[in-house]
């Protein structure tokens, strides 16, 4: 009995231990603005349900997004997102999964800025895409910031874009992901 | 232990906590517009939005009796009479929406549309989408009131608006009606409460594109009455409709065929006199635009 309680507490330890070195959040804010013209934000859209975790030890990060947690401000634009462009109920996710280069454990404890760079998988649409791209790392105290922007186009991810609209869109549209972990 | 493992790969470990989240799944677009096709469906314009609407109930399909004159008319298309409807509604809540109308005949309506339950799974369970639809409409007629009385010239209608989305495709949506009419001429059988019951559904065709159909029966109140004049007059007690939604992408074009000229819900469906059963049927068709005037995404 007492060999499993030691090996029970050992466990949790153990657990935890790993725990401690894994960052993880539930609010992360995404946004993009498909618009041609940046200073037009009639088909922007935004996010604010964005999780994240990310492990110091390995540099490995990961991100999802439920596409329905993506809001408008013409609530018709919102529903043909997800009805005729994003398939949503049949893929209800966006999902980043990838390797931080660059860093090191230390940048947590400095406050500063720090230019990094992530490579990895974008999963959208149903389709997976080699992803790389360069992200601003901002430490201030118990708080680290992630601002990355994706470049995404339409037609890698089969997004089938009406001929009416794609004069009005941009070829590649930026998506903004800023996502803070509470450091502990 | 097998909490480190399933560490190891991150993605699956957000993947696997949201999918043991309890989720709400709201049915959304049970509808394509606002509209089925006359009377009006569970979807309301989004939070913040304006919906601009333009509606055109032409003349008579086919006459009898007109013959060949229907054809020189294009089918009611070019016979010189249209009831133009013009509305706005804005929604200022996710529940909440206020609308007004001017409806031809110097009728104008006002109107506020509550959603009182929404159909979802997960979380709780609600099989159906139940709106209140209160509609308030006045005579603006040039002259006299009705026994001089400006009252008279108001008219109300109480509707339930029962929706449930069966699958993507296909919705239907079941409508009891109460209609009060202020004022009616005397007639032993002229009544002031008019009872209804609707049935109204859409097919989708495609994404952007379905077929919309409506079906309402009215109870009490359209055999031998006597009009303003005292003459006697009979009413139709069904209303038929059937309707083509295309979106396309900013606007929603339907195009429709119904059995009435009119496009006022009340004389729609208290008044009724053209008859479906004698191929009365009327051409029309409506445009509508919604526009964001009100910021609810933070866009920086």
């Amino acid at each position: 009995m007492k060999k499993i309680i030691t090996i029970l507490f050992a466990a949790i330890f153990f657990v935890n231990f790993l725990h401690a070195q894994t960052y993880k959040t539930r609010d992360g804010y995404i946004f993009f603005n498909p618009n041609k013209d940046q200073s037009h934000k009639d088909y922007a859209s935004a996010s604010k349900e964005a999780t994240a975790i990310f492990k110091v030890e390995t540099n490995e990060v990961a991100l999802l997004v439920p596409m329905k947690t993506f809001h408008f401000n013409n609530a018709l634009l919102e529903e043909h997102f997800n009805d005729n462009y994003l398939h949503s109920d049949k893929f209800p996710n966006a999902t980043f999964k990838g390797k931080l280069t660059g860093f090191n454990k230390d940048m947590l404890t400095k406050d500063g800025v720090y230019n990094i760079s992530s490579e990895g998988q974008v999963t959208l649409h149903g389709v997976t895409k080699n992803f790389s791209s360069p992200v601003k790392l901002e430490v201030k105290g118990k708080t680290a910031t992630f601002n990355c922007v994706f470049k995404i186009k339409a037609e890698d991810y089969k997004i089938d874009i009406p001929g009416l609209v794609k004069p009005k869109l941009s070829d590649e549209t930026p998506l903004l992901a800023t996502i803070v972990f509470q450091l502990n | 232990m097998v909490k480190a493992i399933a560490q190891d790969d991150l993605l699956g470990s957000l993947l696997k906590d949201d999918s043991s989240k309890v989720k709400e799944n709201i049915t959304t677009a049970t509808f394509k517009s606002t509209r089925i096709v006359n009377m009006q469906s569970v979807e309301m314009t989004g939070k913040g939005n304006l919906e601009f609407m333009i509606s055109h109930h032409f003349g008579n399909f086919w006459k009898e009796g007109k013959g060949l004159q229907n054809l020189s008319q294009l089918l009611g298309f070019n016979a010189g009479t249209a009831t133009t409807y013009l509305s706005f509604d804005y929604s200022f809540k996710d529940w909440m929406n206020f609308g007004f109308a001017m409806t031809g005949d110097s009728k104008y309506e006002t109107w506020g549309k509550f959603r009182l339950m929404r159909q979802q799974s997960g979380k709780k369970n609600i099989p159906v989408t139940v709106d209140y639809f209160a509609l308030a409409s006045v005579d603006a007629a040039y002259g006299p009131s009705p026994d001089d009385n400006t009252w008279n010239r108001f008219s109300f209608m109480h509707q339930l608006l029962i929706a449930r989305k069966f699958s993507d495709n296909f919705s239907l949506q079941l409508m009891p009606t109460l209609i009060h009419l202020n004022y009616v001429p005397y007639g032993i059988n002229n009544t002031n409460n008019i009872f209804n019951l609707g049935l109204g559904g859409r097919y989708k065709l495609s994404h952007k594109t379905a077929i919309t159909f409506e079906y309402s029966h009215q109870f009490n109140g359209y055999e031998n009455l006597l009009d303003e004049s005292a003459s006697a007059v009979n009413y139709v007690p069904d209303l038929f409709s059937i309707g083509y939604d295309w979106d396309t992408g900013g606007h929603i074009f339907q195009f429709f065929l119904t059995s009435t000229t009119s496009s006022q819900n009340i004389t729609q469906l208290s008044s009724n006199l053209n008859d479906y059963k004698k191929g009365n049927f009327s051409l029309g068709f409506t445009i509508n635009r919604s526009y964001g005037i009100k910021k609810v995404v933070q866009t920086h």
